[in-house]
């Protein structure tokens, strides 16, 4: 009996170490490295109406507002690749900017006031509202970063999403912490 | 191979090994055919099947890698525990770190720290998959597979199926070629053991039942027959046997019957040598019996040429006429002792014929003899012959006890006898017939007996070819036979045997011939030479000048080449009789000559003079 409690002791004490050992690595990185990160990986899993592009190889345009680190890393994170065949644009938007000609809209925590009339001003055109504030989603923004456990998670309104005419895709939408459904 | 002893003497086992053996091997094929193919797709399709898995998974847990959500990728993984033969798995992120694991069970196989490279292999009983997870056509990560192959698993099954399965089959085979094996084997054993029998108690009535129409039918047939032949052999052997014991016993009886006779007359002879009368009756019974016994001899001797098949001819132009009196003259005698009428119907004038006179004669003479022998005295006896186209058709009837349907044939069989008691009471040794029918073969014709049935009288028919004949021809031979002046012919006897020589001379000078006697050739030449003898009588065997070369030097010499040379010897082979017409003789005669044929040569000269 001692054996098997020494050994199921062992096992818990190796999963809880490779358990931490397995969240310190991208706790080490900056939190917006990491958004800056998501943000571009999200771009695969989003799926524009047809005719939001102007041609087949004609950019995804991602506006970046009120938060320069995450310009800065995405910046750095976009330089030369592509996404489905698309270069990736970024374009820093100041305060008070009409989000023209955007695909993507990150709406970083210092301007989360903005959030409810960014959203209206980009109502009915495609373009994915992300944002990184408590409650965001019900100001209308589409994916919102959150910090669970020290990690980098994200929530999700398919609701927001429909109305902009977005489709994310339901592989994304397994990893997303919470899912708020679309409108029956 | 050798195979063992118990299975190489039966064919029932040979033909059980034979079925087996087949069985076995087509198991075998057929289990390690199955086994070959089951092992080619069971890979197939496990291969495809981790690879789907790994795909499906890789996909799912895409995302959970690209989030860096380790939670989810774990949730992903543990969904394997339903795959059972999953035995454990890892994710890796694109740096090649590991980011999420799942083992079954503890001590398990191991996972690689790092990522492997893309792809499938097996390792012992695992099978390991490698699988890239790309995302928007970026690599993500990758996904690793242990799963248990489980192919050691399926070969012992495979094995284990085989072991179950072939002594069943084996078994099944095994009855079902002991219940065919019978329609096979069956009709073999009971021609086996119709030979047994046979080689054992020596039976040849044994019969092989034949229950198949196939080779083996064939073959029992075949063996039937030769069964039957055996035995029809068998008893055509012991029948011959049979007739050969009866023959010596008759033979027996027949050279000691002359015996009794001439020791009463030897013995008359010695108690009145005084009495003419009765010493004169008994030399004729003496000279009756004597030429009893010589015939008997005669037939003796034909009997053994006719069984080593060395019954010649010696054919040449003869008449026809003539054949038939000598025949005639022969059987006279007992015809009249038995009061028979002999009715003689012969062509008139000189018939010749080409066949061999002296045995023809004796066919005649047989059948004669059979006819007076086998009729009760006073019947008629009748011959009758003529030559048509070339062949001499010829009939001896009786009005005698006739033959029985049945006895037809048979009566031409060596050794045969009609009716035994009656045949011994006649004297014969019952060749006559067999010999008759071999002469009349040998001149290439047929003898036929008939017979409206017994006490109905026989007859019987003689037809051969007589090719040369005419109703008149030219005198055979182209040598003039030497003219006989007066009374008596001029003879010279050389014989190395002097009391034949003397007893001879003295019954030819008896005759009123002038008679000369040598014994030995060069005498014999020199007698000759101042002699000039009309006729000749000389012996073939002498020491030093043979018969043959003193017969070349006579013809040589100018006072003796028409002089007619007689051989008389002991010699009996047709090969003697050729050396002899070779060496320039005109006649040939075997020991012992009757007095009456030279005789008859005698007095033909002197009739032709």
């Amino acid at each position: 009996v001692r054996r098997v409690c020494c050994a199921a002791l062992a096992v818990f004490l190796a999963a809880a170490g490779s358990s931490a050992a397995q969240d310190g690595a991208p706790q080490s990185a900056q939190e917006h490295e990491v958004k800056a990160a998501f943000l571009f990986k999200f771009l695969p899993f989003i799926e524009w109406p047809a005719d939001t592009f102007a041609g087949a190889e004609a950019p995804i345009a991602v506006g970046v507002l009120g938060s320069t680190e995450v310009a800065d890393d995405f910046e750095a994170l976009a330089e030369g690749r592509a996404v489905g065949g698309r270069a990736v644009e970024v374009r820093r938007l100041k305060p008070g900017a009409a989000p023209a000609d955007l695909q993507v809209l990150f709406v970083g925590r210092s301007q989360e006031g903005r959030l409810a009339d960014l959203s209206r001003a980009v109502q009915g055109r495609p373009v994915l509202l992300v944002s990184e504030s408590a409650g965001a989603l019900d100001a209308g923004s589409m994916v919102n970063f959150i910090v669970a456990g020290g990690r980098v998670r994200f929530e999700v309104s398919l609701e927001a999403a429909e109305r902009a005419g977005l489709r994310i895709s339901s592989r994304m939408l397994s990893v997303a912490t919470n899912v708020r459904p679309a409108r029956p | 191979v050798k195979l063992p002893e118990f299975i190489r003497n039966s064919i029932r086992r040979k033909t059980m090994l034979v079925v087996l053996a087949t069985t076995f091997a087509a198991l075998v094929a057929n289990a390690v055919a199955l086994l070959a193919y089951d092992f080619y797709s069971f890979r197939t399709a496990q291969l495809r099947d981790q690879q789907a898995q790994a795909e499906i998974l890789g996909r799912a847990a895409g995302p959970a890698i690209v989030f860096n959500d380790r939670k989810d990728a774990q949730a992903d993984l543990a969904a394997l525990r339903a795959r059972t033969e999953i035995l454990a798995a890892a994710l890796y992120a694109p740096n090649g770190d590991r980011f999420a694991t799942f083992e079954r069970a503890a001590g398990g196989p191991l996972l690689p720290a790092a990522a492997p490279r893309a792809g499938q292999h097996y390792s012992g009983d695992y099978l390991l998959t490698a699988y890239e997870i790309a995302e928007a056509g970026q690599p993500v990560g990758s996904l690793y597979l242990v799963a248990h192959a489980g192919i050691y698993a399926r070969i012992f099954a495979y094995v284990g199926i085989l072991l179950l399965v072939m002594p069943v089959a084996l078994g099944v085979s095994f009855l079902l070629s002991a219940w065919l094996q019978r329609t096979l084997t069956g009709p073999i054993l009971a021609i086996d053991s119709a030979a047994r029998s046979v080689v054992e108690r020596r039976d040849f009535t044994v019969r092989a039942r034949k229950t198949t129409d196939d080779e083996i039918g064939v073959l029992a047939e075949a063996f039937n027959r030769m069964l039957a032949e055996v035995e029809k052999r068998q008893e055509e052997l012991a029948a011959a046997d049979r007739r050969k014991d009866e023959f010596l016993a008759t033979l027996a009886h027949e050279l000691r019957n002359p015996l009794a006779p001439m020791r009463n007359a030897l013995h008359l002879m010695k108690m009145a040598p005084g009495d003419a009368q009765l010493t004169g009756a008994a030399r004729d019974m003496m000279d009756r019996q004597l030429a009893q016994m010589v015939r008997l001899m005669d037939d003796l001797i034909d009997v053994s040429r006719i069984t080593t098949g060395k019954l010649g001819l010696r054919r040449e132009m003869v008449e026809l006429g003539a054949v038939l009196r000598g025949a005639l003259e022969a059987a006279e005698p007992l015809a009249n002792a038995r009061g028979h009428r002999v009715d003689v119907r012969v062509p008139e004038g000189e018939v010749r014929i080409n066949a061999d006179g002296t045995r023809l004669g004796q066919v005649f003479l047989n059948l004669l003899n059979n006819a007076i022998k086998f009729t009760d005295p006073g019947g008629r006896v009748s011959l009758e012959a003529g030559v048509r186209d070339g062949w001499l058709e010829a009939n001896v009837s009786d009005s005698g006890i006739g033959i029985a349907p049945g006895m037809l044939e048979s009566i031409f069989e060596m050794f045969a006898q009609a009716d035994r008691s009656l045949e011994r009471a006649s004297g014969g040794l019952g060749v006559g017939l067999a010999l008759a029918r071999r002469i009349v073969e040998l001149h290439g014709g047929t003898i036929e007996a008939r017979s409206r049935g017994l006490g109905q009288g026989s007859e019987f028919l003689v037809r051969m070819p007589v090719a040369g004949a005419g109703a008149s021809g030219e005198p055979a031979g182209g040598e003039a036979p030497g003219r006989v002046r007066g009374t008596g012919s001029r003879v010279l006897l050389v014989d190395d045997n002097r009391d034949f020589a003397e007893s001879l001379a003295i019954v030819l000078r008896a005759l009123g011939h002038q008679v000369r006697v040598a014994h030995d050739g060069a005498s014999g030449l020199d007698t000759a030479r101042g002699f000039r003898p009309e006729v000749a009588f000389l012996d073939i065997g002498m020491p030093g000048m043979s018969g043959y070369d003193l017969a070349r030097e006579l013809r040589a010499a100018p006072g003796t080449a028409a002089t007619v040379l007689v051989a008389i010897t002991g010699f009996s082979q047709p090969a003697d009789r050729e050396l002899a017409k070779e060496a320039g003789f005109d006649d040939y005669y075997v020991k012992p000559v009757e007095i009456g044929r030279l005789k008859r040569i005698l007095d033909g000269h002197a009739a032709a003079s």
